[in-house]
């Protein structure tokens, strides 16, 4: 059997495997959610809230931007707080100060710490008790907690009315007044709280840990990690450290096989390719990518500023216009629908490339897919503000509004659009490779596997498809995760590797069959952890012990080939100065390497950060969370986007000289504008806020108390440097690719190199 | 934010003061001429470097201050002139560094540039759109 052949069979039984698991995981956290109660009453008999008001109160919550505007169970937004931990903290403190009051006279406040020591060993098993009746469907509660609701509702039913008692923690939490204008509304807003808030103080039946692995720390009910946090942690380490040995074992027998040189190409062989009219269609991808880009910019600044002015930028009452749980939606939203233009114009742009075939209607396929790309953002977008303003209602909001759930915001409705968008978008990159699919040749396997790759990014997307508008928020989560991390993290992680590597094979500067083998060999390693990975985003989503351990172990194999990502940077450093007209390629290449940067520091330093259970039990929606996303999804995949465009940019203008210092400063900008990013404002906001979790509980490091210190609003303020120095990079982007359609300059050849040249070049292909 | 009222403004000032004597002293260098040693300093990519250094921490400086005195331009007119006047400065400054084509161009262009700078600092100090002019 062949290397090739090998690799495919492995790489398959791996995907069956890991899938099956993945899917069993799926069964478990289903079984195990934690139970949607029919009836809440109190001792006496009382209903507190019934099923239908939770479910509408959850409603709700998704129609004002749910995740957007806060955190549940940690996954969010980091401006206001997690209502989960929130309402959990209150609720205790309630109980707490009522018995203070009635038994000694006092708020809990001002009692000593040792009848403050009794009072809580009296509240941990009223509140961690469970009381759910399965047959009946009913959660009892004791007296003193009903009364304890009461009144954190009335507090919550305020705060997301325009109350002017709470109009100071509005403003710094980022809320518009009015946030929820309804006061039923509110009031079912505040059972939908109260019911996650449950899940996490609650004990799983005969368990001693609650719905959600005791997340949040919470003092106060003794929620503190669980014994298996610690387990999998250490595991999930030494795990990382064998994977890194053996991988490190196979360079070593394999890096200094001697492989056939290629002689190297005299001329760009791309530079002579005619771009067909479908090709050249696709230039509008990337106009409207970049502005999608500065766009994003744009609501990601207002949402960084409503940090630090609650409700005004600038003195300007934008929030009700915009408000921060609109700007970040957007913000997020469009950071993966800018890069996903990237993947899609370079599929367009690569597949009739490829097969020199130019099918009949491509041009009108990529002109009307564009098209329905436009309506999709134009659509979805003005849906959910019409939703977060609160005038769509609420029996409109699933399908055509705001979803409320973090990266998979859009309404039904545009998600469906979205799929059969993709769907067209594969007919068209299929259609345009079927010749070179169909024939026999050395490029075949590389390119199957370049297909590959974009049929999973078509047919993943429907993961977002796979929940209802009432399905339980544990299962929601689990198929947002296949969404976010698998068809977001994975499969445009595969395309990537694909892509590149086949660019590098048409240059003539890898052999095909050698590529092949390199990117089935790294697809097979980045799936191993990947696939399984998916779990590590749901150690605290009302998910059981068994997940826990298969996400935290096989996460930690995801940061494995990000070890050795150092020789893939190297490579492709060897490959851009391979030959003289391969500085024609110098910023895509530049933009590879960043690539492979911050695929290091922001995927794999920043993410294994926080990957443990147990710093993530900690971590959990604080700033470290933002310090990962935002390296991670810019500096890996938004590079990568960039370095897509500019590649085929060259093509379709082959004959244009580049104003390289344009480039160069964008490049520069956009990546100390992101180190700046991290270093001066993510990184020390997040460790203050675990130090403050660690201490003092999860509530307290989201708390308005915390976040308004001096101290953090200043180190808000420190984004502005970097996020200055970003944009200038992005608008250089900008100014460059107007250039080539406005002030087009003409080069010359880049004539023959010597022999010798030629000879040292030749090397480069090892 | 208020706590560190006085710590954001002497950042400001201070940084008003730094930017002001790089460019004066930057235009002065190039007045001996672009390929004279001075002219090559003046252009050369460390100072360029620092210059933007500083014009980042003052711009952040001011962005602060304004959010903590609640004033803004548009609204409180004295802003209004500063931010206009930085435009017109920053043009006349590229203009002066990039584009002359005459050392007496340039010499006018970064002596217009001084002049608008200067006013700036006047309309700060009187919080006044007047500036110096303000009675």
């Amino acid at each position: 059997m062949s290397d090739t052949r090998k690799l495919w069979t492995l790489l398959g039984v791996l995907l069956v495997v890991s899938f099956s698991v993945l899917l069993w995981s799926g069964t478990r956290i289903y079984e195990a959610a934690p139970p949607m109660p029919e009836r809440v009453v109190a001792a006496d008999g009382t209903e507190i809230y019934s099923r239908a008001e939770i479910e509408k109160g959850r409603q709700v919550w998704q129609s004002m931007g749910g995740m957007q505007l806060g955190s549940i169970w940690g996954h969010g937004g980091y401006v206001a707080p997690d209502w989960s931990a929130d309402w959990l903290h209150r609720e205790a403190l309630a109980v707490l100060d009522g018995w203070a009051r009635a038994e000694d006279g006092v708020p809990y406040t001002e009692l000593g710490a040792e009848r403050q020591a009794a009072l809580q060993g009296r509240l941990r098993p009223l509140m961690r008790t469970n009381t759910y009746d399965a047959e009946t469907g009913t959660i009892t509660l004791a007296s003193e907690r009903a009364q304890a609701i009461r009144e954190v509702s009335a507090h919550y039913e305020s705060l997301f009315g325009d109350d002017p008692a709470t109009a100071e923690l509005r403003e710094n939490y980022a809320m518009k007044n009015g946030t929820v204008p309804d006061a039923e509304n509110r009031r079912v807003l505040s059972a939908f709280f109260w019911w996650t808030a449950w899940a996490a103080g609650t004990e799983r039946p005969n368990d001693t840990i609650t719905y959600t692995n005791n997340w949040p720390h919470e003092p106060l009910i003794g929620n503190k990690p669980p014994a298996s946090t610690f387990l999998w942690s250490a595991f999930s380490v030494t795990f990382l450290l064998a994977g890194i040995g053996l991988l490190g074992w196979h360079y070593a027998v394999t890096h200094d096989r001697e492989e056939a040189r290629v002689p190297l190409p005299e001329f760009d062989p791309m530079r002579h390719v005619k771009a067909t009219p479908s090709m050249l269609a696709t230039a509008k991808y990337f106009w409207v990518l970049l502005a999608l880009f500065l766009v994003q910019i744009l609501f990601g600044a207002m949402t960084a500023h409503y940090q630090v002015e609650g409700q005004l930028v600038y003195g300007y009452e934008m929030a009700e216009i915009l408000p921060y749980s609109i700007t970040r939606t957007w913000h997020t939203q469009l950071a993966v629908l800018w890069i996903a233009v990237a993947w899609l114009g370079t599929g367009l742009y690569i597949g009739p490339a490829v097969s020199g075939h130019e099918p009949r209607f491509q041009r009108l396929g990529v002109n009307f897919l564009w098209v329905c790309l436009l309506v999709i953002v134009v659509g979805s977008f003005a849906g959910q503000w019409f939703a977060v303003m609160q005038t769509l209602g609420l029996e409109n909001n699933f399908w055509f509004g705001h979803q409320g759930w973090e990266y998979a915001d859009m309404g039904r409705f545009w998600q469906w659009f979205l799929f059969i968008g993709l769907m067209l978008w594969l007919v068209l990159v299929g259609r345009a490779l079927w010749p070179t699919l169909t024939q026999k040749s050395e490029m075949r396997s590389i390119i199957g596997l370049l297909f590959l790759s974009t049929v999973a990014i078509g047919l993943f997307f429907a993961a977002a498809l796979m929940w209802g508008e009432h399905t339980h928020i544990s299962m929601v989560e689990y198929w947002r995760w296949w969404l976010v991390h698998l068809w977001v993290e994975g499969f445009f992680e595969v395309f990537a590797t694909a892509v590149i590597a086949f660019l590098f094979t048409r240059l003539g500067l890898l052999q095909a069959k050698t590529a092949t083998v390199a990117v089935l060999f790294a697809t097979i390693i980045f799936m191993a952890g990947g696939v399984l990975g998916t779990l590590h985003h749901l150690y605290f989503a009302g998910s059981p012990t068994p997940v826990l351990a298969l996400g935290a172990s096989f996460s930690a194999l995801e940061v494995v080939p990000l070890a050795y990502i150092g020789f893939e940077a190297y490579h492709t450093y060897r490959l851009g100065g391979a030959t003289p007209w391969m500085r024609r390629y110098r910023w895509p290449v530049m933009f590879f390497i960043a690539v492979a940067f911050w695929n290091l520091v922001g995927a794999g330093l920043f993410g294994f950060l926080i990957n443990p259970p147990l710093s993530l039990y900690y971590m959990q929606g604080l700033n470290l969370t933002p310090l990962h996303g935002h390296t991670a999804l810019f500096g890996v995949y938004g590079m990568l986007g960039i370095g897509l465009v500019l590649f085929c940019l060259r093509g379709m203008k082959p004959e244009l000289s580049w104003h390289e210092g344009i480039l160069k400063t964008s490049f520069w900008c956009l990546n100390i504008g992101l180190a700046l990013m991290a270093l001066l404002t993510l990184l020390p906001l997040g460790t203050m806020q675990l130090f403050a979790s660690l201490e003092h509980g999860y509530a307290y490091a989201r708390s308005a108390e915390f976040m308004q210190q001096p101290f953090v609003d200043l180190l808000v303020w420190m984004r502005v440097p970097g996020d200055t120095i970003f944009s200038i990079g992005a608008l250089a982007l900008v100014v460059f690719v107007a250039g080539l359609w406005l002030f087009p300059k003409r080069e010359d050849e880049v004539p023959v190199r010597s022999e010798k040249e030629s000879r040292l070049g030749a090397r480069a292909g090892e | 934010m208020i706590e560190f009222y006085a710590e954001i403004r002497l950042v400001h000032i201070w940084s008003v003061i730094l930017s002001g004597s790089l460019f004066f002293l930057r235009g002065a260098a190039l007045l001996a001429g672009e390929r004279a040693m001075p002219g090559r300093i003046a252009l050369s990519m460390p100072v360029k470097l620092a210059s933007y250094t500083i014009d980042t921490v003052l711009l952040t400086a001011a962005l602060m201050l304004m959010t903590v005195v609640q004033q803004y331009p548009f609204i409180d007119h004295w802003l209004t002139v500063k931010v206009v006047l930085l435009f017109v400065y920053v043009g006349l400054g590229i203009a002066a560094f990039r584009f002359a084509r005459t050392r007496a161009e340039r010499a006018g262009l970064w002596a217009a540039a001084l002049l608008i700078f200067l006013y700036i600092v006047s309309v700060a100090r009187a919080h006044d759109p007047a500036g110096i002019f303000a009675g």
